[in-house]
This record gives C-alpha cells, structure tokens and sequence, in this order.
C-alpha cells in the first residue's frame, strides 16, 4: 500500500495556497486520532531521525506512557526502528513492526515533494499481551508498575498484524479525506478572502458610480471618490489632481486619514505635479513600495513610506492622477493597483460625461440667452429684464425649498418667458402712449407664441406653462386662458410676481422705476388677486437687503451699457 | 463580556462565506442557516443576540421570518439587519414591528456590514 495519494492531496494544496501546509496539519492528525482511539488504536509520528514528532496526549495511558514512552527511549529496538526508517523510501508501502514487545505497529512512510520526511505510526496493543520478559524489562525501564500496565492493558482489544494493516489501508484513506478536506476548507477560506475583498470593491465602484451625477463639482466628486477609497485600500491619505479647466480642474488635494495632515499643502502640491510628470509619460499605475530608496520621491523621506498612483486619462491624454500614500498594513500590489486603476477608468467617465455636459450646457444657455437678446433688442425698454425675471424666480423658488433641478427650470423658465414677444409688432412693443384694446390684444398673445415657439423643443416643454401662464391672474382675470388660483401652474404664479416686481422696479419710457419698498407694498396689495397669496408672502420673506443688491446691480451694469453703447443694445 | 452570537441567513452560500469569515474575525460567534425555515428552527434553539438576513429566501422570506421570530417569546426581541438587493426598498410599514433595525442592499460592503453590526449591538447595549 502506497501513501502516494495523501502526498498528491498535499502537493495539490501546497500548489493552491501560499504558504506551504505542514506535510500534515496538527488538526488533521487530532481528527484522525480521534477516529482510531474508538478501534482501541493510537497514532504517532516519528520524524527521519526516530524522534517522536506527534503522539495523541488524549489516547489511554498504556499508549501515553508505555507504547510513546518506547518511542521517545526505544532502548533495544532503536537499531530495528533506524532500520526501517532507512529502509523506507518515498514510494515504499506500510511496513509491520513486530520487534516492539507489547505492541504490533503499522508504519507508512511520510513524503513531502518526494522526500521521506519520517514515518506515521499505527500503533495497537499486540493480540495475546502479556507481562512477558520483554515487556517486563521495558516497563521496568520506562518506571512503568507491572500491575498497573498489566491493568491498563486489559482495557484495550489485542490486535494481530493482518487486522491492523488493514486498518492502515483505512487510516491512509482517511488520512488523505481528512489532508483534502482541510485543504478545501482553506481555499474556501482563502476565497472568502477573495469575494470580500471583491465585494468591498464592488461596493465602492457602485458608490462612486452613484456619485456620478454630471452637474456635481469635480471637487465633490474627487472627495467623495478619496474618502471611499481611503477606507477600502485601507490607506493613510489619499489625493487627486486634475489639471484640465471647468469640470476638469481639481488642485491638488490630500484627505489624510488622520486630522494631523500626512503633509503640507506645499509638499502635496510638489508631489502631485512630479506624479503628474511621471505619470504623462508611463501613462501605468505606478507602485513605490519604498520611498527612501526612490531617487525621484526621496524628498518625502520620512513623511512618506509607500506612494500609489494612477493617471485620470481621457483619450489618451493624463489629465490628472489619484494617488494613495502609506499603506495602513503590508505593501502596494497588483490587487491595489488594480482597484484603483478601476476607480480611475470610473472617474475618466465622469470627466468625459461632466466635459459634454457642460459644452451642451453652455451651448443651450448661449442659444436661450441669443433667443432673448432678440426680444430684448426688439423691445429695448426690457432690457435686461428676461434675466432679471429669471434670477427673481429663481430666488423665490429656492425660499420655497423646491429640489434644485426644479429651482433650475424656474430660472430657465424666467428667461424665456417673453420670449413670445418676438411675434408682436414692434409699433405695439414700442408704443409709448396707452395701447388700444386692439393693440392690447395683440399684446397680449406673447405667452401663446412663446409656447408655441419653444414646442418643438423636447427638453424645454417642462417650462412652457412657466411662459404660457406668466400673465394669468389668482383671481381669474388674467390671460390668456383666466385660470384661477391653484389651477395656474406653479412656474407661472412664480413668474407671475418676478415680472410684475421687475416691471415696477425698473425705468420705463412712461414712467421712473418705482422705490424698492414701494413696489414691495405693492406685492403684498395684491396679494390674493394678482398674486397667490402664499407665494407672495413668501416672496417678501426674501431679504430686502437681497433686492436691493439685485437692483444696484443691475442699474450700474445698465449705467455702463449707456456709457458704452457701442457694446450692443442700449438701455434707457 | 463573552462573545456575541450572530445568526446568519441567506441562500447564497457566498455571502454566507463573506459575511461569517468577517464576523468570525471580529471575534463573533457565528451560526449559518441556508434558508428561512433552517434560520427559524436554529434562531429558536440557538436565541442569538442579532439575526443578519437575506430579504429574497426560499420556504420562508427575511420578512417572514422576522415577523415569525417576533411572535415566539424567547426571540421576539431579537434585533436583525436585513439585506436586499439593490434597488428593491421595503416600506417601513412591512419593516414596523418586525426588529428589522437596518437594511443594507447588495452587494453590500462587508467592512460597512461590520460597522453596522457593531452599531446596532453597541445601540442595544446602551
């Protein structure tokens, strides 16, 4: 019988794990030992020099202190073990040891990577024990007391030399169960490892994915994105720099994992633009394990002891790097690397996204403002006044603590909102006098047109009830459509009072600009008929002080615009 | 203080690896169920002190569960984390009264899983 098939179980683990197993593990041994301690059997090995290197402590006294107590001092029979030990080889099978008196013992060499690294026992009290002279001789030798081993013996079932070296046969198959068994629960052990680690990635690529929104700041997001992955590479500060413009453009930060910084801004800011030397030409992660050794960042020694970082890319070009400094346990390495390259593909689309969504952004605000420019130059006396409308209503959305992107809307809303006035005749526009109730109703089709023109816009249709409704009354008496109260939409209640308050705070060809506070009694008069109520209440909630600084603002922006007329549209 | 015994539920024998390697490193006691009728019967033999349970379970689902442990004398304070995959909210009208103290959603990260653990039982001992 060959032990070949534990030594390959082994060798199998030994191949799978990093670090080498013992032959067989301690563990293994005691749940072998245990199963042969019910047979009335005890287990030892013995290392190639006969030394004892495992024996059950928990088997019956007659193994612990005579069968074990021969092997530690084999007196007579060290000579017959020696022999067999030498005898032995990698691939020889279990061989009987009768010279021990007392005993019968099944011997199965033990090999690990082809080399014989001693011998596993199966040790069971011979069949017909009894205190002869040689058995005599021994005890008197180990200080054993006759009677006692004698007692000792009786407890235990005789075994003859066949019926034990089939419970070799058992005892190797069970050996190498128990070897695979152990190795199994190891790797699952070592892929639990693995999967948790996996998992903890996975949760903070899914976090930082989360934290994509375009319209979120570069620093937000670069914040965000080094605090998560501080925790999970278990780092002591982690930083990015990004050397782009708007959205693109991040300085060099540092978010230490302690409240003492790991360093100066200045040394921050030094080691963020040599990375981004580095980093331009290798365009890899770069992994500095030992940082007193590293001519380039020998600067740090002392402050610093690892340095991780990996370039923010957008076609083809380094935009910025994050980087990682002192690992809280161990080195940087590939499952490192690895993590924050994936973390850095996940920021590169953020910067991708967050660049198209700002050209897009600023080409729909150019086309928006252009729109109003042409009413606003048709219609000389407004001037300004679309974007004074949009700033009022937005200032009032936000006293409404409405969610930002609605508050957005508002304010794109107020920019548009006369953009009708493009379809009305200059002579009814500029007419400086009282319109007829002709030219008032032609007056008075600029929200229609102004919905219609923005209809064909798919990303605009939420604002068009701010444009269409802008002119109906709480009481009902408004136009086009004299809704009243809440069943005008809200953009248009909310449009509603910034451009009364806007047209009452600015200079007209008829008539000076009334005084902020009187315009503001106006507000609260017509509470409840022009205006909702609520929303107006709300809008005197606002700051005076607020109002104010709009106005003088937009008086000495009006002032230069007449210093300089030349500029473009003039201002009265 | 001896060591806190946490019972863990869940289907996937994965999360079940996950989850109990990490409480057993942080020197937890850790029992595991692969199904809501194994973690009833071992919850009501065991009487743990926190109950970690997957929502979606065969034979019996994490709700079901907690509510059953709800009604039985011995375990109607134990205290749960429920996990759920991501996107799928329970109401807390389904989580009253059921011991559910937090949810966590998959894949879930086990380090937060850790803290959260830490935090309820830290909660409940004050």
């Amino acid at each position: 019988m060959s032990v070949g098939p534990i030594i390959q179980a082994n060798e199998a683990a030994a191949g799978k794990q990093t670090r080498a197993p013992a032959a067989i593990s301690a563990s293994v041994l005691e749940t072998v030992a245990a199963r042969f301690r019910i047979t009335g059997l005890a287990i030892a090995v013995i290392d190639r020099q006969g030394g004892l290197a495992y024996h059950d402590a928990t088997t019956s006294q007659f193994f612990n202190r005579y069968a074990y107590g021969l092997l530690r001092s084999p007196g007579a029979a060290v000579g017959e073990i020696s022999k067999a030990i030498a005898a032995a080889t990698p691939t020889s099978n279990s061989s009987e040891w009768s010279f021990v008196p007392g005993l019968v013992i099944s011997a199965v060499p033990l090999v690990d990577k082809r080399q014989l690294t001693g011998m596993m026992l199966l040790i069971g009290k011979r069949d017909g024990f009894t205190l002869d002279e040689d058995v005599l001789r021994e005890a008197n030798r180990l200080g054993l007391d006759a009677t006692w081993l004698q007692s000792q013996a009786d407890e235990l079932p005789g075994w003859k030399a066949d019926a034990l070296l089939a419970q070799s046969k058992l005892l190797i198959s069970t050996m190498r169960d128990q070897t695979r068994l152990n190795a199994s629960e190891q790797e699952i052990d070592s892929l639990s490892t693995q999967l948790s680690n996996s998992y903890e990635e996975l949760s903070l690529i899914y976090h930082i994915s989360g934290g994509m929104k375009v319209n979120r700041s570069a620093s937000d997001f670069f914040r965000q994105a080094c605090l998560d992955v501080r925790e999970v590479m278990s780092v002591s500060a982690m930083g990015a720099v990004l050397c782009g413009v708007g959205s693109c453009r991040q300085d060099p930060v540092l978010y230490s994992r302690s409240e003492e910084p790991l360093l100066s801004q200045d040394d921050v800011t030094r080691l963020a633009n040599e990375l981004m030397v580095q980093l331009r030409d290798r365009k890899d992660p770069m992994l500095i394990n030992d940082v007193d050794r590293n001519p380039q960042f020998r600067w740090l020694s002392g402050k610093v002891r690892q340095i991780i970082a990996v370039p923010l890319q957008r076609k083809e070009q380094v935009l910025g790097c994050i980087f990682g400094l002192d690992k809280i346990e161990g080195e940087f390495d590939s499952v490192d690397s690895k993590l924050l390259n994936s973390i850095a593909n996940e920021s590169a689309i953020y910067l991708e996204n967050a660049m198209l969504f700002e050209d897009v952004h600023a080409l729909m605000m150019g086309v928006l403002h252009s729109l109003t420019s042409a009413v606003d130059a048709k219609d000389t006396y407004t001037c300004g006044h679309s974007e004074r409308v949009a700033i009022l209503s937005k200032r009032l959305a936000q006293q409404l603590n409405l969610p930002e992107a609605q508050v957005e809307r508002i304010y794109m809303a107020g920019i548009l909102h006369d953009v009708g006035k493009i379809g009305v005749p200059e002579a009814v526009l500029h007419k400086a006098g009282k319109l007829t109730t002709e030219e008032f109703d032609q007056m008075k089709k600029h929200p229609q047109i102004g919905a219609r023109i923005l209809a064909d816009i798919k990303q605009l249709e939420d604002i068009i009830p701010g444009v269409m409704y802008h002119h109906e009354r709480f009481d009902g008496k408004g136009y086009p459509h004299g809704l009243s109260g809440l069943a005008i939409p809200l953009m248009g209640r909310i449009i509603c009072i910034a451009d009364c308050f806007d047209a009452m705070t600015s200079n007209r060809t008829y008539r000076r600009a009334l005084p902020l506070e009187v315009a503001l009694i106006e507000v609260r008069r017509c509470a409840g008929t022009q205006f909702d109520p609520t929303l107006a209440e709300t809008f005197l909630q606002v700051p005076t002080e607020e109002f104010r600084k709009l106005l003088s603002e937009y008086q000495s922006r009006a002032a230069q615009l007449v210093a300089a007329p030349a500029n473009g549209t003039s201002c009265p | 203080m001896s060591a806190k015994t946490i019972l863990v539920a869940d289907d996937e024998t994965h999360i079940l690896h996950v989850v109990s390697m990490k409480l057993k490193n942080a020197g937890f006691n850790v029992l595991t169920a692969s199904d809501g009728q194994e973690a009833l019967e071992i919850a009501l033999a065991e009487l743990p002190d926190l109950l970690i349970t997957d929502y979606h379970m065969p034979n019996l689902s994490g709700l079901e569960l907690c509510q059953r442990l709800r009604q039985e004398p011995s375990t109607s304070n134990l205290p749960a984390i429920m996990l759920t995959a991501r996107g799928y909210n329970l109401q807390p009208e389904d989580t009253q009264n059921s011991g559910i103290l937090r949810m966590l959603s998959k894949p879930f990260s086990p380090r937060q899983l850790l803290t959260t653990v830490n935090e309820v039982l830290e909660k409940l001992a004050a």
